[in-house]
């Protein structure tokens, strides 16, 4: 089997820099149990699509070798500093760009020293891969994909690591409900600003947990919308694209405010 | 001291293809030229700028954007190297800056006093971002007067275009009050581009300019009707228009600068001189000032003639 574990995890940099507010502890504690998952799973690669890295002509995908550097949030930087020590799985990378030009979907690579790497990608590989002990392929979302060109990126990642072998998690970094807080909250007190989201998140989260993918497929649209759901809830048509849009059930590790906003850690079993 | 005051503001979008254009030392990227008609429009501006001797530059950017408030570059100096996240082949730019905190803070506080949630930045290593380098760049290469560098808040984007455009109104009439308060002699630049619909895949080499051309008839339209405006001095015609505007030619103004530099400059009803207007990538960007000394609505500095 090519895909040997998949997550969702939120690209919030909450849970990574003050764990210690409650409400954020809660998903940096469920961050950690998705980690472990992992690590049990032994993939060769983590393929992250990140809903935060925005490109607008190609598809992009991280070809530079080793990334290694320091990130400061563009609005949480008063919580502190995302290091970060990422390796590329260079060939799967490849192979991507040139499988997803075939399929019709102009990709190119980036390989610069200083190349803006986003939180969602920082905070995913620090909790999932913290010993930096996987090689990571990294794709970024093109504001002009919509569902079904995301869905096919991953199908296509996850072919081309059947191709080269690779035992793969695949991991769709974003939030879920996207109304939030605009202005400064008590953060311990946080939570879901719309009850009619909160209620949204609950529906979806458990048709996962059911493995109800045809409820999902059929819902995931108004959710979406209905919901100002992260970036048309583009991260999650990246894994149900890599997983043949099946998985049995899913345990959600965490689901939680991030300043308003829904996120959770979701594991989905194969 | 005299009263702090506002001495001109500059339309001065940031496509980072003029600074790859000029093949300046602190860009990595090389080009055999490229977007000359906008290049020699900031050239004309600097050489404004240079005559106006400003304290200061402030900067509102729309890639740096906050969900939580408007935010202020609050570390006095700030160095590194900025990557464009769309245009890497293009803009790779080791920058080193002062920040003019004192008035940053002053920005800060009294926007906040006004009813907007701010936020000072003070994190040393914070990436300060390319929209905000390329305008500075572009008008004034020498690096040389310190800068308040101000985020573009998503309001416009979260919230309606024109409940987002308030908050940015606030925010220049708070701009402008620490401005007053502080004794400085301020220079504001609005970082946007006009129309903002771009072609999806870039000429070899990117500075083929037989490639260059209005992306569409109907935002070039809409363009030469705002700028045509701004030239005839009618501010008010100009934003009674603008959301049609944003709306119709996905103008990039909805972000806020633009609203922001002339709320803070009193909706003045003078003639905007036009530097230059050229297209990049297919977006329409524009060169302007207002100089509010030759309008009498600022004073010279001392010993220079109005
Ligand atoms: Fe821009």
């Amino acid at each position: 089997m090519t895909v040997v574990a998949a997550f969702m995890v939120p690209g919030s940099p909450l849970p990574y820099v003050r764990r210690d507010n409650p409400p954020w502890g809660a998903l940096a504690d469920a961050m950690e149990k998705a980690g472990k998952a992992l690590n049990t799973a032994q993939p060769d690669t983590l393929v992250v699509y990140s809903t935060q890295w925005i490109a607008v002509l190609d598809q992009l995908w991280q070809t530079r070798p080793h990334l290694v550097d320091v990130h400061v949030d563009e609005n949480w930087h008063e919580y502190g500093e995302l290091p970060f020590d990422i390796t590329i799985d260079t060939e799967l990378a490849a192979a991507a760009v040139s499988a997803t030009n075939a399929a019709g979907i102009k990709s190119k690579g980036v390989d610069y020293d200083k190349f803006p790497v986003d939180t969602g990608t920082i905070v995913a590989s620090a909790f999932l891969n913290p010993d930096n002990k996987h090689s990571l392929v990294i794709t970024s979302n093109n504001v002009y994909h919509d569902w079904e060109m995301t869905r096919t990126l991953g199908r296509v990642v996850a072919e081309q690591a059947q191709s080269l072998g690779r035992k793969i998690a695949v991991i769709g970094v974003g939030g879920l409900s996207g109304s939030y807080f605009r202005h400064n909250i008590d953060i311990g007190q946080d939570r879901i600003a719309s009850d009619s989201e909160d209620a949204w998140n609950r529906r979806v989260l458990g048709l996962m947990e059911q493995g109800d993918v045809a409820g999902l497929q059929e819902q995931c649209p108004a959710y979406a919308a209905e919901a100002k759901v992260d970036m048309g809830f583009k991260h999650f048509a990246f894994l149900m694209g890599a997983l043949g849009d099946h998985f049995s059930s899913a345990t959600v590790h965490g689901y939680g405010p991030l300043h308003g906003a829904g996120g959770a850690v979701v594991e989905y079993h194969l | 001291m005299s009263d702090g005051q506002i001495i001109a503001g500059y339309l001065a979008p940031h496509p980072p293809h003029l600074v790859y254009g000029e093949n300046p030392d602190q860009n990595e990227a090389r080009s055999q030229g490229g977007w000359e008609q906008l290049r020699w429009a900031y050239e004309r501006a600097r050489r404004s700028l240079e005559e106006q001797k400003p304290d200061v530059l402030l900067v509102h950017s729309p890639h740096w954007i906050t969900q939580q408030g408007h935010h202020f570059l609050g570390v006095p100096h700030l160095s590194g190297k900025s990557v464009d996240p769309i245009f890497p082949n293009l803009f790779r730019y080791s920058f080193e800056l002062d920040v003019d905190t004192e008035l940053a803070e002053a920005c800060c506080d009294m926007a906040a006093d006004m009813g907007l949630t701010t936020k000072m930045m003070r994190n040393p290593k914070f990436r300060v971002d390319y929209g905000t380098i390329t305008t500075l760049h572009m008008i004034r290469p020498q690096w040389d007067i310190p800068v308040v560098g101000i985020s573009a808040n998503n309001s416009p984007y979260y919230l309606t275009t024109e409940e987002g455009l308030e908050e940015m109104d606030v925010l220049g009439k708070a701009t402008r009050k620490a401005i007053e308060a502080t004794g400085r002699r301020a220079v504001l630049l609005a970082s946007n581009t006009l129309c903002h619909l771009h072609f999806s895949e870039e000429p070899v080499p990117p500075e083929d300019m037989a490639q260059e051309h209005p992306h569409d008839y109907e935002g070039y339209l809409w363009d030469m009707r705002i700028i045509d405006l701004l030239r005839q001095g009618k501010t008010q015609e100009v934003f009674e228009v603008l959301p049609q505007f944003i709306d119709e030619a996905f103008a990039e103004v909805k972000s806020g600068a633009f609203t922001w530099m002339f709320s803070a400059m009193g909706y003045p009803e003078i003639p905007g001189e036009l530097h230059g207007y050229g297209t990049v990538i297919g977006t329409g960007n524009a060169v302007m000032e207002w100089d509010l000394i030759k309008a009498g609505l600022a004073q010279a500095a001392e010993g220079e003639p109005a």
